[in-house]
């Protein structure tokens, strides 16, 4: 049974759905206070059409698929399966402090890349399957978190390595001053490779005197952190638990 | 220079697929109808961008098309329902929209509710509850009188809210 009103049901909809002039809501308003059935008919529209926009809400928080950025932008996007979303700069709340591990290791990894790099001109982080053998792979099989390796123009560092539900993921970052350009990028092995979920990109602004390049648009990173959680990543790893993992080969 | 719709009108299109996407899945009730009938209309939207307005209203005009794509879909479809899948619709709900358990069985209700809707019924309730769209664009977008609109939405109402928990009296 619906909830019946005193005032007409469609005068207090467009009332809820703000349809109404200003003066035509005042009477409303008026009604409302000594009608309390009719109140609660409006709380229940209300409350309803929040419903429906916490219900759908989904694709508004998610960046945009990579289908639809081929699509319609196909030179932003140049690899198949590329996803490329402007975001807004994060705070780095997983500061690279896995330091000093691993050096020798790291020398070697660094030298490699220098010669594996299949497109030193323009490298940049794309979604998708990271290929054996390139200049990316090597830094997410090898390269401690908080290092800074060259790649291309810019160096590309690993921000933090987490465990994730099937594996886990490594968020790096490809700065690029002179292009005026960063990239972040996450990137997660299941156990059979590395593949790049998702990876975002952001021009830079010169910083104060004397400092580094800040993002544009400074503000939290909440979609790595929807990747993240869709991933089931949990705290980043130690710097131990980390070269552990690297001597494994990312193996569970 | 390939031949095309212009710069300003892919990324206006691309800023506008967020809320296209959110409009297709509340009609189609799926992420993955949802894309579809979203790519389908951007598709169609690149190969008649001529007739596309600049300085009008982008969203209304592509809205459109979401929904009359979607409707001929289902007229040529009639024995597929509305598939809402428990997994599908969780993912949907942006991961935090919904932690209580009682949240999310309310948030199932209204994606379950709006799959029964009449699917007039629906578009209207959407671009209205959802979209946030005006009556008078509401209107515009699925070419109907402005009392059409508000007469479904009535209708869609009187169906949606007791599904809901709502309006049932329990205040009064």
């Amino acid at each position: 049974m619906s909830r019946e009103t005193v005032m007409d049901k469609e005068t207090l909809a467009a009332f809820a759905d703000g349809e109404l002039s200003p003066e035509e809501a005042a009477r409303v308003v008026m009604h409302l206070a000594d009608h309390p059935q009719d109140q609660a008919y409006v709380d229940d529209l209300m409350a309803a059409n929040a419903a429906l926009v916490r219900a759908f809400a989904g694709p508004v928080n998610e960046p945009v698929p990579a289908r639809f950025q081929q699509l319609l932008t196909p030179e932003a996007a140049p690899q198949p399966g590329a996803t490329v979303v402007p975001f807004r700069a994060r705070l780095r709340r997983r500061a690279p402090v896995l330091a000093g591990l691993g050096g020798a290791l790291a020398a070697a990894f660094v030298g490699a890349l220098v010669l594996m790099q299949p497109d030193a001109a323009d490298p940049t982080l794309t979604a998708g399957p990271v290929a054996p053998g390139s200049a990316l792979h090597g830094v997410l099989a090898g390269q401690p978190s908080g290092q800074p390796v060259a790649y291309g123009a810019g160096e590309l560092t690993v921000l933090a390595s987490m465990p994730a539900e099937s594996g886990f993921c490594r968020e790096v970052e490809l700065l690029d001053r002179a292009a005026r350009r960063m990239q972040v990028a996450l990137a997660c092995h299941d156990g059979a490779g590395w593949s790049v979920d998702v990876a975002m990109s952001e021009t830079l602004s010169p910083g104060a005197e004397g400092q580094d390049f800040l993002p544009a648009s400074g503000a939290e990173g909440v979609l790595l952190d929807r990747w993240l959680e869709r991933r089931g990543a949990g705290l980043a790893l130690t710097a131990e638990e980390e070269a552990a993992a690297i001597a494994e080969g990312w193996a569970r | 220079m390939a031949p095309g719709p212009d710069e300003t009108f892919r990324t206006d299109l691309v800023a506008l697929v967020p809320r296209l996407r959110r409009f297709a899945l509340s009609l189609t009730g799926n992420p993955q109808d949802g894309d579809d009938l979203v790519q389908a209309a951007c598709e169609k939207a690149l190969r008649n961008a001529a007739q596309f307005t600049p300085g009008t209203r982008m969203d209304s005009w592509m809205y459109r098309i979401v929904q009359t794509l979607w409707i001929d879909d289902r007229r040529r479809n009639r024995t597929r329902g509305t598939t809402i899948a428990p997994e599908d619709a969780n993912l949907s709900d942006g991961g935090r929209g919904a932690n209580l358990p009682e949240d999310r069985m309310m948030l199932g209700k209204v994606r379950d509710a709006m799959g029964r809707l009449p699917e007039p019924q629906r578009a209207v309730l959407s671009l209205v509850a959802i979209e946030g769209l005006s009556y008078k664009d509401a209107a515009e977008v699925l070419e109907i009188p402005v009392g059409t609109v508000m007469s479904r939405l009535s209708r869609a109402r009187e169906a949606l809210l007791p599904q809901l928990g709502l309006s049932q009296g329990r205040r009064q």
